[in-house]
């Protein structure tokens, strides 16, 4: 009896065994063991097509991560209920990495290697995005960095081009041009004077461009100071400009409390100049940190959740999940949108196909605005918006479209 | 301009003087640096921020004089758990400086992780306006702190040479040995200019937080007052108000007509240039062994 039941199970296996061999997409489905067998083959041959998804899911940041998460599954919730792309279903694979440069680069790594995405999205960061854009460039599968603004996401320090990597947001230099535009022309300032942070990047870099396009459209810059990057007291260098008695003060600073005190040292100082900021300013304690003293200033920024499209997708966002809105869901929607757009054009989901796709985006219009694509640097132009201070708050005063800034 | 760098010069320095004062007083006593003045002063912000904005109610002023309170109160903590059992020992006046790094290391990490690095305000704020004098415009908050800082000094040094209270601090400050044998209570007098100096730190503190913010390394502006004391004079009082007075005026002009970049070179500069030419300060008597 026991001889005959082993023969049994032998013939089985060997039978299983054979099947296997035969047939081999089919068998993988009743084996527990073969799933990173069939996740490799995913890309191309199954019937969902991966997307992935970095970015700091656990961590200290989890608060963005989690945010372009659920915003990015909303828009797979859209696309498979519109009959999903190619005929077949997306989905979004999400990937810890804790918004540390080297977990980054092993999570896409990881869903490049074994769920055979398309494309990823993410992360939030220009300090993960740099490493990963390399790595991007050797495992020919895009990478769309959300808010990661610095130059290095696609242009290597030796002026080169990282194919493979993307960004949904504006970088700097386009931030400082689109300012000293907006303040030489729209709000016809004649003279300028500017305070930037000595040996901070981000503070130097947006002032140089804000310079150039001031004066670029007529204005003058009449007073240029610099401070420390742990300085509080700026009345020296505010007196100096005060002299000059400038239209209007550019404070390139990303500390809301330092630009609060420059604002109040200026008024003390008799300054009656109007104050323009740039992204850096978007905190919701600037205005009351600044005691009146900003009454009246605009800064530029992001839209937000400031355009309809972007308002209705928030109120959504906020009955789905029932939790404080965060900018960061608008790009993890758009990221998904802009791949799927990508694959549609592309008639392919082979990531090299999305990725030329991707570069030869016209315009891509989201909830982040009018995206509008540079082939070259790969850095997008795109709608912004302008704050003004009213009272206790900034308030959304309007949207520059990119196309007035043609 | 000129004119209202100067004036902008003073009321940074004003400050300075206020931290400098204690950095004297203590030194002239116990012939060392206390560097954990600059926190006394960083604690004294601190509790006034807490008190005032936990108890709602209540009176920014008595916020102050408790945040003041706790400050002096800290300030002699230090002399009586750390300095004291040092001085006892007659161990060497470097222990003491030593002692005093590793207490302002403590108290600013402390502060870090209790507040975290966020800058803080106070909610009680003074409303952005100026008071205008020809072409030179002074902060009413700049204003209100330079009369503060003027009285408190003019009576602290009512307080060092018209009161017996003075008398024991000048005479220990002359030799500590023969106050002693004099009946000068040395320990009950040192441990009261501890408690005096971080009330004036303390003050020094709230208004460091009311002008610009309140964080954790806030108290570094002590290396400032140091600074200026050493200037002055280390162990005099008038000379750490001189002293501060000149080191505001100073960095503000750097920063104004060279670069702020160089500011902080040009402080140090002139203090290595101080102590190569004349190291007892514009006010000082002739010292050695000034760590």
């Amino acid at each position: 009896m026991k001889k005959f039941v082993s023969f049994l199970l032998a013939s089985v296996m060997v039978v299983s065994l054979a099947a296997c061999g035969g047939n081999g997409t089919s068998a993988t489905q009743g084996t527990a063991g073969g799933g990173s067998g069939e996740s490799k083959a995913a890309g191309g041959d199954s019937d969902t097509i991966k997307i992935g998804y970095i970015s700091d899911l656990t961590g200290s940041t989890s608060l963005w991560g989690q945010a372009g998460l659920n915003g990015a599954l909303l828009a797979v919730e859209d696309v498979n209920e519109a009959g999903g792309v190619l005929g077949k279903k997306i989905e979004v694979v999400p990937m810890d990495g804790k918004g540390e440069p080297a977990d980054s680069v092993s999570a896409y790594k990881k869903l490049v290697d074994e769920n055979g995405i398309v494309a990823s999205i993410g992360t939030n960061f220009s300090s993960c995005n740099i490493p990963m854009a390399s790595v991007a460039d050797e495992k020919h599968v895009p990478i769309l960095g959300t808010a990661t603004s610095n130059e290095q996401i696609t242009i290597d320090e030796n002026g080169n081009l990282h194919p493979y990597s993307f960004r949904m947001c504006f970088i700097d230099s386009f931030q400082g041009t689109v300012i000293g535009n907006y303040a030489a022309k729209d709000l016809g300032y004649k003279s300028a004077a500017i305070l930037t942070v000595a040996g901070n990047t981000y503070s130097e870099g947006v002032g140089e461009f804000i310079i150039d396009s001031f004066e670029e459209n007529g204005g003058k810059v009449v007073s240029q100071e610099q401070c420390q990057d742990a300085d509080t007291d700026f009345r020296a260098q505010l007196s100096n400009m005060n002299k000059q008695n400038p239209d209007v003060l550019f404070i390139v600073m990303t500390d809301y409390s330092k630009i609060a005190l420059v604002a109040t040292q200026a008024r003390e100082l008799g300054m009656k100049c109007q104050f323009m900021g740039t992204d850096g300013w978007d905190s919701g304690e600037l205005a009351k940190a600044a005691n009146g003293a900003l009454e009246g200033s605009y800064y530029l920024s992001r839209i937000g959740f400031n355009s309809e499209e972007a308002a209705a997708f928030g109120e959504r966002y906020q009955e789905v999940y029932n939790i404080a809105l965060e900018g960061e869901c608008l790009f993890g929607y758009d990221g998904v949108m802009w791949v799927v757009d990508a694959i549609k054009r592309a008639d392919s989901a082979d990531p090299e196909k999305v990725r030329d796709a991707l570069e030869s985006t016209d315009t891509f219009k989201g909830l982040i605005g009018t995206l509008v694509m540079d082939s070259a640097t790969h850095n997008p132009a795109m709608d912004c918006a302008i704050y003004k201070c009213e009272g206790d708050a900034f308030k959304f005063h309007e949207i520059i479209k990119y196309e007035d800034l043609q | 301009m000129f004119l209202q760098q100067l004036v902008t010069g003073i009321s940074v320095g004003g400050i300075y003087a206020l931290l400098a004062t204690g950095y004297s007083l203590i030194y002239s006593l116990l012939d060392f640096s206390n560097w954990a003045h600059g926190e006394v002063a960083m604690i004294g912000a601190y509790v006034a921020l807490v008190v005032s904005s936990s108890l709602g109610g209540m009176p920014f002023v008595l916020a102050s004089m408790i945040g003041i309170a706790g400050a002096a109160i800290v300030s002699y903590l230090n002399e009586r758990i750390a300095y004291r059992r040092i001085r006892h020992n007659n161990s060497p006046n470097m222990f003491l400086m030593i002692a005093a790094m590793g207490l302002s290391t403590v108290y600013q990490q402390a502060a870090n992780l209790i507040f975290t690095g966020k800058y803080r305000q106070f909610d009680f704020r003074l409303p952005v306006s100026t008071v205008q004098i020809g072409n030179t415009y002074l902060g009413v908050l700049d204003l209100a702190s330079l009369v503060i800082t003027a009285v408190i000094l003019v009576g602290l040094i009512f307080l060092i040479n018209k009161t017996q209270f003075g008398l024991n601090v000048r005479a220990i400050a002359s030799n500590p040995y023969a106050a002693k044998v004099l009946g000068v209570k040395v320990d009950r007098s040192v441990a009261s200019v501890f408690l005096l100096a971080g009330g004036l730190a303390g003050v020094a503190g709230i208004l460091y937080g009311m002008k610009y913010n309140i964080f954790p390394t806030m108290g570094n502006v002590g290396l400032k007052a140091f600074i200026a004391s050493v200037i002055g004079g280390l162990g005099s009082v008038p000379g750490a108000i001189v002293g501060a007075i000149v080191l505001g005026v100073i960095e503000t002009l750097v920063s104004a007509y060279v670069s702020s970049s160089l500011r902080d070179f040009f402080s140090f500069a002139l203090l290595i240039v101080l102590l190569l030419v004349k190291p007892s300060g514009l006010f000082g008597v002739d010292v050695q062994d000034k760590a």
